[in-house]
């Protein structure tokens, strides 16, 4: 795709706003009302999705130029999707989320880059992840484990834990609890320790085409040499490029699931038994990556044609990404089947959650801004009176952890494997 | 833009509202022009309006008055929009500097007074979110037609404010109590009660009400000035304090509770449709009343409604399903209808409204339509009714629509024209660069205004934005519009106010001259001067040069003959 074949969508724009809220049939109050983190930032219309489709279509049209405000407005822009969810309420024609990917593309391609974001790509390139670490450190977290090494055994599955989870000595015990409850259920599995490679999803919604081509590649490699046919992953970030943004630029045909996916299943066969109450109320924080971006992928090559004269629809029919079909049931299942937990939702959930702070280079580009995102999201759970907020991605656990440590918060920020554990 | 402004007036309102909350970035300028139905009325079918001079974004009434001052002393124009929308809340003209104020920090429910039913409210509050605040406290406010989407300042102060809702809670621009008015000279003007300390509570008074000077029937829409609060009226609620819809997206279906009824009534034809509303409104009943599901046309209406309650399907199977036999019955038992909700005090009370609306159906002919009725359908126009978040619906064909007709009067007054713009808008459709949906496409609200039944349908013209002919197809309806209801007696619609925003100030007061009760206009006009002395608004608050009707008489009066009186408003 190029940024011209997005040009539609610009122009069929009416500018309704729709995508600077929740869907409003799902508002409960005044309070939770806003969905886009980028408009409370920048406020001005152009940090709306709308505002972006004009922006593309004055760039494309030479009325304006690149500017700092134009970079500013194009990438504080966590990538979260609530616009897309919320233009589709009454659209099937526009794909708002896909166009400001590939504006940002564009805009990296033309060499309007920032800054902050440049020591990332490198350690992308050099290093293979994108925390800044030594690619050699990355299997650290597993050295005590007894995990088989797929570099040098086969197994039936890789589990595959992702950049944040790898390095960030603070969630270390998360990556650790899952390989202890695969391990409890008997799964065969193994990583890829140092051989792990970013998946590169975040280099790709920065705008790096050139470096999520290459890195997937190395990935992809891996796993073939490997022999894997199944990835598991605890990070919603990881599992949606595997299995969206990889079968899209690759034809991928290996099975990608989240943990809670196959968690899930591993309860209902039995193999798994919640049985040691954990008294908590908890509420849940739906990843963007696993909820409405986490729905599946289905090929699609096709095109536009009119009926009724004029109505636009595609031929093959479009497959339709809404946020319908998320991972949403599978958290909340395990979750309330864990005694003693009581679960209570947050105004804003599933496919209308408010964003962590972390996705689309925020974390790295604008602390700021991601921080007083992840601290919106944390003043919503902590209104749900809920002792944690329970989450399933390691960049959405690490961004409420810092927002809540800065502001002295005393909900707690979980993994929900952490809770299994303690049921198991 | 031909006039150089100053940058000390840009410096000056950064001084005031700060750097973060002023730009003049051409990109981010570009996203304030871009607006619906521009490429219906700018050369070239260019989807810009006039690009602002500046847009900003004050925090507070007195960063609004302080700005405007600043805009005086430097001749700048000046254009308020809230949630922003239509191509009238931008400039209006490419060589008048302008600033854009966009309200959205100005986003506070101020106050909500559950004994006296009403709300204080800032520009930027949308209605969803009062919504969702007052009925917890067993109230609702009139949501106007364009949706939940939109600001409640905006309709009350500045536009007509009608909607479905309004056949039971009216208008807004009825509901507007007292209101904050920075006018176009910087000054701020408290109106009503609100003016002499005694709190939001009445838009006449005690005090002064410059309620009609502000307002009129249609509003300013952003030319006079700033509003900066409203009260606004709000009205029982005996539903649930928070609404909780079921299912995926896009189709939301609402639980219908006990004391409520949610029916889509059909009509054998535009008699008995008229016959049915005025007994429904002489006996009292019901709570919601909107002709609303029609928008995607008569033809098409059922095959596109149960193909988006399905969250697998797309608008391909619209077209599957508008060939099943089963949904060609539904269509032709749909083709005359309206959706209808009923709200009881008590079970005893919606049994009794259920009970007259039977007799009622019983008497005109009128029936429910037994598909739209049914769980799955009856739950969506529950959710889609009560909350109006689906009112961007209207896009749904293409992302192009365009409201033509919807001259409001009795219902038999509305009948009446009804045919005249079903035939006309089929022959419109037949270069097939309008969306083929049927000749009547005609959505809208039950209403009141003086507690009188009243009503308006709006021909809902779907055509490609994208696609030149298409909008070339568009404004030839709206011209074949006027024709049409020019050569039947009666006023032109919607179109016409659309098509006057790329007018010249000349041709629209040619236009104004020849109306009848021209003291409207000339009255305004002295409003403006007293007002907007540096006319600092624009003519989205319509006035007439003095003497401009006398001098516009004494020029055409040798050429008025030769024009054709029936195609005039058609060729403009």
């Amino acid at each position: 795709m190029a940024l011209e074949d997005f040009r539609a969508d610009a122009m069929r724009c009416t500018r309704c706003a729709y995508c600077k809220w929740i869907p409003f049939d799902l508002m409960k109050s005044a309070r939770f009302a806003k969905g886009c983190p980028s408009m409370e930032a920048g406020k001005f219309h152009s940090y709306s999705a709308g505002g972006r489709l004009v922006t593309a279509l004055s760039l494309m049209d030479g009325r304006s130029t690149v500017t700092e405000r134009v970079k500013d407005s194009v990438f504080k822009c966590t990538l979260c999707g609530q616009c897309d969810v919320s233009c589709k309420i009454c659209r099937y024609d526009m794909e708002p989320l896909e166009a400001m990917r590939e504006l940002r593309a564009t805009l990296v391609k033309d060499g309007h880059t920032l800054p902050q974001l440049e020591p990332v790509i490198k350690s992308l390139r050099n290093e293979f992840n994108m925390v800044k670490k030594p690619a050699e450190r990355r299997g650290d977290w597993a050295s005590e484990l007894k995990v088989k090494n797929l570099t040098t055994e086969k197994a039936e599955y890789v589990f595959h834990a992702g950049c944040r989870y790898s390095f960030d000595g603070d969630l270390a015990h998360i990556t650790r609890a899952w390989v202890a409850v695969l391990q409890k259920a008997g799964i065969d599995f193994g990583i890829l320790g140092k051989r792990e490679k970013c998946c590169a999803g975040r280099a790709y919604d920065m705008g790096y085409r050139d470096e999520f081509d290459a890195e997937s590649q190395h990935v992809l490699k891996a796993w073939k040499k490997a022999g894997v046919k199944t990835v598991i992953t605890p990070c919603a970030e990881c599992f949606q490029t595997f299995s969206r943004k990889y079968t899209a630029k690759s034809g991928s045909d290996i099975k990608v699931v989240h943990t809670v996916q196959f968690v899930k299943e591993l309860i209902d066969a039995g193999k798994l038994k919640l049985t040691r109450p954990v008294h908590l109320r908890v509420t849940y924080h739906d990843p963007c990556h696993l909820g409405r971006q986490g729905e599946p992928y289905i090929p699609w090559n096709g095109k536009e044609k009119k009926i009724f004269g004029q109505a636009v629809c595609y031929e093959p029919p479009k497959p339709k990404y809404n946020g319908a079909f998320g991972v949403y049931e599978p958290p909340r299942n395990i979750l309330k089947s864990i005694p003693g937990v009581e679960f209570v939702e947050m105004e804003r959930s599933r496919e209308s959650s408010w964003c962590c702070g972390a996705g689309g280079g925020s974390h790295e580009a604008y602390p700021e801004f991601s921080q007083a995102t992840a601290n919106e999201r944390l003043e919503e759970a902590q209104s749900t009176g809920a002792d944690a907020i329970v989450s399933a991605c390691g960049w959405c656990e690490r961004n409420f952890i810092d927002s809540a440590n800065s502001r002295g918060r005393k909900i707690k920020v979980l993994d929900i494997v952490e809770l299994v554990s303690q049921a198991l | 833009m031909s006039k150089q402004v100053p940058r000390d007036a840009y410096r000056a309102i950064e001084d005031i509202v700060g750097p973060d909350n002023v730009s003049d970035d051409p990109a981010l300028l570009d996203s304030y022009s871009f607006q619906w139905l521009a490429e219906l009325v700018r050369p070239n079918r260019s989807h810009y309006m006039p690009r602002p001079w500046a847009v900003v974004l004050p925090g507070s009434t007195e960063e609004v008055a302080a700005v405007t001052k600043v805009c005086n002393k430097y001749d700048i124009k000046v254009k308020p929009i809230s949630t922003g929308w239509y191509h009238w809340a931008a400039p209006m003209k490419d060589d008048e500097p302008t600033v854009q104020f966009d309200l959205r920090r100005m986003d506070r429910i101020l106050e909500i007074d559950e004994k006296n039913m009403y709300a204080v409210v800032e520009p930027y509050v949308i209605c969803a979110q009062l919504q969702a605040e007052v009925m917890k406290r067993g109230l609702n406010l009139n949501i106007i037609g364009a949706g939940c989407s939109t600001s409640i300042v905006a309709s009350a102060c500045a536009y007509f404010g009608g909607g479905p809702s309004s056949y039971y809670m009216g208008n807004n621009s009825d509901n507007l109590l007292g209101q904050e008015w920075v006018t176009p000279a910087g000054d701020i003007i408290r109106t009503g009660s609100l003016s002499s300390g005694c709190g939001w509570f009445c838009g006449e008074g005690p005090g002064p009400s410059p309620r009609g000077v502000t307002r009129g029937g249609l509003g300013s829409r952003g030319g006079l000035g700033t509003y900066t609060k409203c009260a606004i009226k709000l009205s029982p609620w005996q539903g649930p304090p928070v609404l909780e819809p079921k299912g995926p997206p896009p189709g939301y279906r609402l639980p219908i509770p006990d004391n409520f009824r949610v029916y889509t009534i059909g009509a054998p034809d535009w008699d008995a449709w008229a016959n049915c509303y005025y007994q429904i409104y002489d006996n009292g009943i019901g709570y919601i009343f909107h002709r609303q599901f029609n928008l995607a046309g008569a033809d098409l209406a059922p095959a596109m409604w149960l193909t988006y309650i399905d969250p697998n399907k797309t608008l391909n199977d619209v077209e599957t399903l508008a060939k099943d036999s089963e949904i060609k019955k539904i269509t032709e038992e749909a083709r005359i209808s309206f959706q209808f909700v009923m709200q009881g005090n008590s079970i005893d009370d919606i049994q009794l409204q259920d009970k007259i609306l039977d007799e009622i159906l019983r008497q005109t002919g009128c029936y429910k339509v037994k598909r739209f009725c049914e769980p799955d359908m009856a739950e969506f126009t529950n959710m889609y009714m009560q909350r109006l978040g689906h009112k961007h619906c209207n896009f749904i064909w293409v992302g192009g629509y365009m409201g033509s007709w919807m001259q409001p009067g009795t219902p038999d007054f509305v009948k009446n024209y009804v045919p005249v713009a079903i035939d006309g808008f089929y022959r419109d459709q037949k270069g097939h660069k309008l969306v083929e949906c049927g000749g009547d496409a005609m959505m809208g609200c039950g209403s009141t205004i003086g507690g009188g039944g009243f009503f308006g349908l709006e021909q809902f013209v779907s055509y490609d934005p994208n696609d030149n002919d298409s909008i070339d197809a568009c404004v030839k309806h709206m011209e074949d519009a006027i024709t049409d209801t020019t050569a039947n007696g009666i006023p032109p619609g919607k179109e016409l106010l659309y098509l006057q925003i790329g007018w010249t100030d000349e041709k629209i007061w040619d236009a104004f001259a020849k109306m009848p009760q021209q003291f409207v206009l000339n009255f305004q006009r002295k409003i403006k001067e007293a007002f907007d002395p540096n006319s600092l608004g624009d003519r989205n608050y319509p006035w007439l040069p003095e003497g401009y009707a006398q001098r516009s008489k004494a020029a055409g009066s040798s050429s008025q003959q030769k024009r054709e009186p029936k195609r005039k408003l058609a060729s403009k």
